[in-house]
């Protein structure tokens, strides 16, 4: 073992007491650095899966009609490209065959989606209705989950709305409403689910219904309107979404670009937990460095036979960056190894509904690179004592 | 070949206080030839510990050349010059100087240990029989903290001598121990210098120690009286 190893390991356990309350000083700094990791990383996790769950990762809809110059005979015609025609996809039977076929998507729901008014004597709502195959009314949000009246049943031509908007019309399991679509043809339909997401858009303003109910409502015998699709790993859903854009030709959005917020959001917490982890740091390496600037005070002596009898500046600072390594190491895995605990034991602390009381995750502590820091940064606190040290004047110290 | 080991020519030292200025070494010429134990004798403040430090490397002087082993060393780096120290020279402290966390057998190796980064078995053995030497083998694994002054300072003796120096400086090696101990050091130079033939320059007050050796230096007001 090199001989500057076991004289630094012989400082740090010389004082025993000192190094002890030094190491907890550090493993506590990395204990507030694993916490805060763990619980912005458990954060955006929770929001994007909260977010993810409830809606499709990618939808798939035709792309809008862009007017166009086109030359006939060497002549430059406009030739205007008409506006008004119905967006649908026609061949969707075909782009469900091309998404099945493409890596990494789980689910597809063909929609046929439209705007319509739910009316009730004399009060009238708007609604947005997703009419979806009644197999797979929970393939992009979990409906049935939320259902808090009724069932998600769909085969029975019933219609499931929100709870908000069933409290605004006065709507239970059972009553008949009648439902206007936006391009003119209404029926009654009896109401056969409530659900309460606890997201307002949602739960005030959707409605569901079997896409054969929706297909007459809204004008649409072959056609859909879009393509919902769900991803193995929603963070692949834009390199998935290009890929399918150029395969179909169809515009294909990625859930992120649709929930820009909740991105911004998240990386606003990023940051703010970087400001935390950096003063985390920043007290590592002011504790270790003051901690090592009183030793060589209290070693002067010391030092000053080490240079006396002919010993380098480099051996000296060569033990004193190995004890603010030593130091940094061992508050290093001490902090780690006591923050991931901590973090265990506050995500199995649940609120009587059995959800999380705190939305953290322990396997996301970042724990590798914590402990890479914090050893880096008490080396690079050592340097100060180490140059202070090993720049001790040995007539001066020994006649101390 | 020359019988000197350490030539010190004009040695002059001056020290600056912002616009005062004392000069401490007035011209300084002392030849110290191997095998001689001498010492070196003046009142407080004659500029003897300041002579001491020069000629032990670990002090620059303002002028003057300095040779040891006929080369010359005025011109060295720091790094040169520490490594001239613990190559060539050993040192016994007035306050022995030991590192307290350390044990008997590991403070007379440090010096042979640290520059090689290891500390193998030969130093540990040569540690040993030079501890054995001065009578305290059987404390070598005591920590320096646990031995008595006497003890403290035939271990510092020890030390001195694991790099096999051809000069030993000695800075009032007796001066705080009582009078069995001192007796006991004095003894144990006196044998280290005839039976390995090691140099040594002790600095002391007292005469006995004085009269146990084979030259005096008198240094007086910076300059040599006498020898």
């Amino acid at each position: 073992m090199p001989f500057s190893l076991i004289v630094a390991w012989r400082y740090i356990t010389a004082n025993s007491l000192q190094t002890l309350l030094l190491v907890l000083g550090v493993s506590l700094s990395v204990v507030v650095f694993v916490f805060i990791t763990a619980l912005i990383n458990g954060l955006s996790i929770f929001l994007t899966q909260e977010t993810t769950s409830k809606i499709a990762h990618i939808e798939l809809e035709p792309a809008n009609k862009i007017a166009s110059v086109l030359t006939n005979d060497n002549r430059f015609v406009a030739q205007p490209v008409s506006t008004l025609q119905r967006k649908q996809i026609r061949n969707w039977q075909q782009v469900i065959d091309i998404a099945q076929s493409t890596p990494g998507v789980s689910v597809i729901s063909p929609i046929v989606d439209g705007n319509a008014f739910l009316v009730r004597g004399e009060a009238t709502q708007p609604i947005a209705i997703q009419g979806v195959e009644p197999s797979k009314v929970d393939a992009i949000t979990n409906i049935s989950r939320y259902i808090i009246k009724g069932t998600a049943e769909l085969t029975t031509g019933g219609l499931i709305i929100g709870a908000d908007l069933a409290d605004e019309l006065g709507l239970l399991v059972g009553t008949p409403v009648l439902l206007k679509s936006e391009r003119g043809p209404e029926r009654l339909l009896p109401i056969t689910g409530i659900f309460r997401v606890n997201l307002a858009s949602l739960d005030k303003r959707v409605g569901f219904l079997s896409i054969n109910v929706a297909r007459p409502l809204f004008e649409l015998p072959d056609g859909i309107t879009s393509l919902g699709l769900k991803v193995d790993n929603p963070a692949d859903a834009p390199a998935i979404a290009m890929v399918l854009q150029n395969s179909t030709q169809l515009k294909s959005t990625p859930w992120q670009e649709k929930n820009k917020s909740l991105q911004d959001a998240t990386d606003a917490q990023g940051r703010t937990g970087n400001f935390i982890q950096g003063f985390a740091l920043l007290a590592i390496v002011i504790s270790i460095a003051s901690a090592l600037l009183l030793s060589t005070y209290r070693r002067r002596a010391e030092i000053g036979i080490m240079r006396a009898t002919g010993i380098s500046r480099q051996f000296v600072a060569t033990v004193f960056i190995l004890q603010g390594v030593f130091i940094g190491a061992l508050g290093a895995f001490l902090g780690a190894a006591a923050g991931y605990q901590l973090c265990v034991q506050l995500a199995s602390i649940t609120k009587a509904d059995g959800s999380a009381m705190l939305p953290i995750a322990p396997s996301e502590g970042s724990y590798m690179l914590v402990i890479i820091l914090t050893i880096v940064g008490s080396a690079l606190a050592a340097v100060l004592p180490a140059r202070s040290a090993s720049s001790v004047d040995p007539v001066e110290a020994i006649q101390q | 070949m020359t019988n000197t080991l350490l030539f010190a020519n004009n040695i002059i030292k001056t020290f600056r206080n912002g616009e005062h200025e004392t000069c401490v070494l007035k011209g300084i010429n002392l030849s110290i030839p191997h095998g001689k134990m001498m010492a070196l004798q003046g009142a407080s403040g004659s500029g003897k510990s300041t002579l001491l430090n020069i000629l032990g490397l670990l002090m620059r002087p303002t002028s003057g050349e300095l040779r040891l082993l006929d080369h010359s060393l005025i011109n060295l780096s720091d790094a040169q010059l520490s490594t001239y120290r613990n190559q060539h020279l050993g040192f016994v402290f007035q306050y022995h100087n030991l590192l307290p966390d350390f044990t008997a057998l590991e403070n007379v190796a440090f010096p042979a240990a640290a520059p090689t980064g290891r500390l193998t078995s030969e130093i540990k053995k040569r540690a040993l029989l030079l501890l054995d030497k001065v009578g305290l083998s059987h404390r070598s694994h005591f920590l320096a903290s646990q031995l008595s002054g006497g003890q403290k300072q035939r271990v510092a003796i020890a030390r001195s001598l694991i790099n096999n120096p051809k000069l030993v400086f000695a800075d009032e090696p007796t001066g705080n121990l009582d009078q069995d101990s001192a007796k006991q050091v004095m003894n144990l130079l006196r044998d280290i210098n005839q039976t390995d033939n090691t140099t040594f320059l002790i600095s002391t007050h007292d005469n006995s120690v004085a009269a146990n050796c084979d030259d005096i230096v008198r240094i007086v007001d910076g300059k040599i009286a006498g020898v």
